[in-house]
């Protein structure tokens, strides 16, 4: 057995025995599945408070601020901007995670999974965290990228309402098949 | 029986206890309808014992003879083991029948590429090649009960308590035999009376928890989740995907414009 082997093994047997224990937190607590889950509903948004985060990130309302309120208020007002901005991230980060708790919800009570589909989700799952995470830090920076995290907002919010369509359609779909079957017991 | 050191003696007899009165609570329990591989399990451990007593009595403790047949009832005990995890890994997940498949398929994998990466590097000697073989066969029961249990935290499935220490104890009994191998296979000679207690304290240990885990019968059995079809998965699936690489994609750009100002 070579030295590297015998460390690697080392800390591997070590990782492992630290994962069957992150792995097991709390693993009583989580619900089980069923169909009326409450992770499907309830999709929370941050498209009711946009009209106000929008007024309050909007140029012109800061210029106007700027001219009428002297020269103390601008550094007010970008410290609340970015607390604003901030917030908004945090907002389009929890529409993201409800997403893809649906979508777990919906793989695990399927009975065929696509391992690439799962592979993809968890790598594009990875790869927004830290993204977010690099701009966040940006933003702690003094940056403020107003139109992309419009956009970003948007492309959330439209992930969201998709979803929920979606869902409707096909809880729908889950009561007339119900009802169908109901029928034919019937007779 | 003699030539066994006083210690060695104390470890091997309070082990047999806890083993003895873990199987007749799961009897009692009866807990072997639910985990019938498991108490298989435990019931091994009590034939190698007696097999060992025998052996030992007959032959002596330094005996080739004895050392043959201590390694030959352990493959059999760690066999044992394995159908124990599955089970475990089985009771927690096999209801999701999808991710089950999903979950076999890759530990499968990662479960092989452990025990045959262990047995190519780890080999030294043939002398030594039973632990090698020992250790590479718990290398795979560790990963096969820690991607599992991954799995089910990364899909937010419930794990019964009973379900889950059983698995932490076997998960914890393969990671503990594991390094204890590896320091044995390291450091023969200086590790060679150590080996034995580590092992022995790790199972006592183990069998503890166990103790403490089935004190009491679980309320109730987890209710079968009631699957969706398939065509659920086929239709919603893909589309989360495509959004959330469109929102990749947004990210990207938008890092991308960031990177590029002065």
């Amino acid at each position: 057995m070579n030295a590297v082997f015998y460390f690697v093994a080392v800390a591997v047997g070590l990782a492992l025995a630290g994962l069957l224990f992150w792995a097991l937190r709390g693993a009583a607590q989580r619900k089980s599945f069923d169909h009326n889950s409450g992770g499907v509903d309830n999709v929370p948004s941050p498209v009711n408070n946009m009209a106000q985060i929008r007024q309050s990130m909007d140029p012109a309302d800061f210029e106007f601020a700027k001219a009428k309120g002297g020269p103390g208020l601008p550094g007010r007002l970008r410290h609340e901007r970015r607390r604003v901005t901030l917030l908004y991230l945090a907002a389009i980060r929890k529409d993201f995670e409800h997403s893809l708790r649906v979508a777990r919800i919906v793989a695990v009570l399927s009975p065929e999974v696509s391992s690439s589909q799962e592979y993809e989700r968890i790598r594009l799952a990875m790869i927004f965290r830290w993204r977010l995470q690099m701009i966040k830090i940006r933003l702690l920076l003094g940056l403020i990228p107003q139109p992309q995290l419009t956009a970003l907002w948007q492309m959330a919010a439209s992930m969201a309402m998709q979803m929920e369509e979606t869902m409707a359609k096909l809880g729908e779909r889950a009561a007339l098949a119900a009802e169908l079957a109901l029928q034919s017991e019937k007779r | 029986m003699l030539e066994l050191p006083t210690l060695t003696l104390a470890t091997w007899g309070l082990a047999t206890a806890l083993t003895l009165f873990l199987l007749l609570r799961t009897v009692l329990l009866r807990l072997y309808r639910t985990y019938p591989h498991f108490t298989l399990y435990l019931g091994a451990n009590l034939l190698q014992t007696m097999i060992g007593i025998y052996s030992y009595q007959s032959y002596g403790f330094r005996s080739v003879y004895g050392y043959r047949t201590a390694w030959a009832t352990q493959a059999f005990v760690v066999i044992a083991r394995g159908l124990a995890t599955a089970e475990i890994c089985y009771r927690i997940l096999g209801k999701f029948r999808g991710v089950w498949a999903l979950a076999v398929r890759l530990l499968v994998t990662c479960g092989g590429i452990v025990l045959i990466s262990t047995l190519y590097f780890g080999i030294r000697s043939y002398k030594l090649a039973v632990i090698t073989l020992d250790m590479s066969l718990e290398a795979f029961i560790a990963t096969w009960i820690v991607g599992l249990l991954l799995f089910a935290r990364y899909y937010g499935v419930a794990v019964e308590r009973e379900a889950g220490m059983i698995g932490l104890g076997l998960g914890l009994l393969s990671c503990c035999k594991l390094l204890n191998d590896l320091v044995f296979e390291r450091h023969v000679q200086a590790y060679l009376s150590s080996w034995n207690y580590v092992s022995s304290a790790a199972f006592i240990g183990i069998l503890l928890l166990w103790t403490w885990a089935l004190r009491r019968p679980t309320a109730e059995a987890a209710r079968e989740p009631h699957l969706n079809s398939a065509q659920v998965y086929q239709l919603l699936i893909p589309q989360v995907n495509e959004k959330l690489s469109a929102l990749n994609q947004q990210l990207s750009q938008f890092w991308r414009a960031e990177s590029s100002k002065p």
